[in-house]
């Protein structure tokens, strides 16, 4: 059965993320998974886009498990913020390992790499899953700097971002530098839902 | 010319529109890219510049980065190690994209062992004489002439000064290297090994002296976020350009080598 909040939200993100080179997507933790798994039909549907999924909140095995139950992951890139910072020592070609999530201008310098080198053909997104997680890591000062100069970057290379946060883990400087940075915001409400 | 080199030489023109005398060849591209930024074009032409940082602060592999992207654009380099046997040195290298055996075969990247000079000149005493510094001073500069370098590195010139008996001779060994690699459009990295500081205090040679005759000094080193240690470089001194001081994030690929980008300056 079509599960309609994720459809709902999937067609959002589409729509938003077309015209917008960087969308902020706050909802509540309790709709977590659908979100990701309306990112990851977006994802589906657009397959012919460059992407790069930058796992903060999961690693990536368990998000490339889950992934792999709706599209085809092979042609998507992944950075890791967490796995190693876990202990957990795997290695994949297809992803980038990042010693720790407080390594901010290590992953810049990992997106920026993996963005200009990708054919101009097509668009380039970048999600970011969660941005907010990043908080649990870092200082939200220091958060904030390393999203304006990612976005910063992003807009140099034209490259679109995804930033998925979750309502339990921002803060007011969070929210201010999300509806600040971003060029759409999409606000998924419990009492929407 | 490759687009980054055109983008140098552009950069070069603008930051030097106003001074005739300075032409596009005045710079050595060191091809880490926002490093020539910063430095407006790259290093003047025939500098000595002092890479400082503790062990493992990525010195050597900057320097050998810095050879092999000038022998990609017909720039002929050495690479004098004293602290490093060669088969180690070049296996360290083997992953690093700008690494290429062929370089080396070639001889566009020459990589001597300054232990096994020394031992053919005799010098194999704890202290060197003035006659002995001397003598290796000839055979240093000798050797630039005939291979015809464009860029020379000392790993390190900590090690070597050790040999030196006395603050003179240090001063006068590293000016008269400096100035003698100057005069034929050479441009010398010397690498400047020093303890991590936890005082705070900024030192740069483990002599004192080294700094005050390089024209330039680069500065490599970490700061604690949080128990992560990120790595910095900073030019502090630049003779002949206007440069920036700022601290950058810098960061060692395992394959493509020394990469920099902007430090993010909140203190977590």
């Amino acid at each position: 059965m079509e599960n309609t909040l994720v459809q709902g939200l999937k067609e959002r993100i589409a729509n938003a993320s077309f015209t917008n080179p960087s969308v902020g997507i706050i909802l509540p933790g309790s709709n977590y998974v659908d979100l990701t798994h309306a990112v990851y039909e977006h994802m589906r549907d657009t397959s012919s886009n460059n992407w790069i999924y930058v796992t903060i909140t999961k690693p990536y095995h368990v998000v490339k498990k889950e992934m792999g139950t709706i599209l085809d992951t092979s042609g998507i890139f992944f950075i890791d913020c967490i796995s190693r910072a876990a202990g957990i020592q795997t290695m994949d070609p297809q992803c980038y390992f990042l010693d720790s999530p407080a390594q901010l201008e290590r992953l810049i310098l990992e997106i920026v790499h993996f963005v200009k080198n990708q054919s101009d053909k097509e668009k380039t997104y970048i999600v970011l899953d969660a941005v907010s997680s990043l908080i649990l890591y870092n200082d939200e000062i220091l958060v904030t700097e390393f999203f304006t100069h990612l976005i910063s970057n992003m807009n140099l290379f034209n490259a679109h971002t995804i930033s998925l946060c979750l309502e339990e883990e921002m803060t007011d400087q969070m929210n201010k530098m999300l509806y600040l940075k971003n060029d759409k915001i999409i606000k998924v409400k419990e009492s929407f839902i | 010319m490759s687009q980054y080199e055109k983008e140098m030489v552009r950069v070069t023109e603008q930051q030097h529109a106003t001074s005739p005398t300075d032409s596009n060849d005045s710079y050595c591209i060191t091809g880490i890219e926002p490093l020539d930024r910063k430095l407006g074009g790259g290093i003047p032409l025939g500098n000595s510049v002092l890479m400082v940082g503790s062990s493992g602060s990525g010195k050597t592999t900057f320097c050998m980065q810095f050879l092999a992207n000038g022998a990609r654009k017909g720039e002929r380099g050495v690479f004098f190690t004293i602290t490093e046997p060669l088969f180690k040195l070049t296996k360290n290298m083997e992953n690093f994209q700008f690494y290429d055996k062929k370089l080396i075969e070639q001889g566009m990247v020459n990589i001597i062992d300054l232990r096994i000079i020394s031992d053919r000149l005799g010098l194999n005493v704890e202290k060197y004489s003035v006659e002995d510094a001397s003598a290796l001073l000839e055979v240093l500069k000798d050797i630039a002439d005939e291979l015809q370098v464009k860029r020379l590195v000392i790993d390190s010139i900590t090690a070597l000064c050790y040999r030196l008996e006395s603050d003179e001779m240090i001063r006068d060994f590293i000016f008269k290297l400096g100035s003698s690699l100057a005069a034929m459009g050479c441009t010398t990295l010397l690498t400047s090994e020093i303890p991590p500081t936890t005082s705070g205090e900024l030192k740069y040679s483990r002599y004192g002296i080294e700094e005050f005759i390089a024209d330039g000094i680069i500065y490599l080193s970490d700061i604690d976020r949080k128990g992560d240690l990120i790595r910095t470089m900073q030019i502090v001194k630049m003779r002949g350009t206007s440069h920036s001081r700022s601290k950058s994030a810098m960061n060692i690929s395992s394959d493509r080598g020394i990469e920099i980008s902007t430090l993010l300056k909140s203190r977590g």
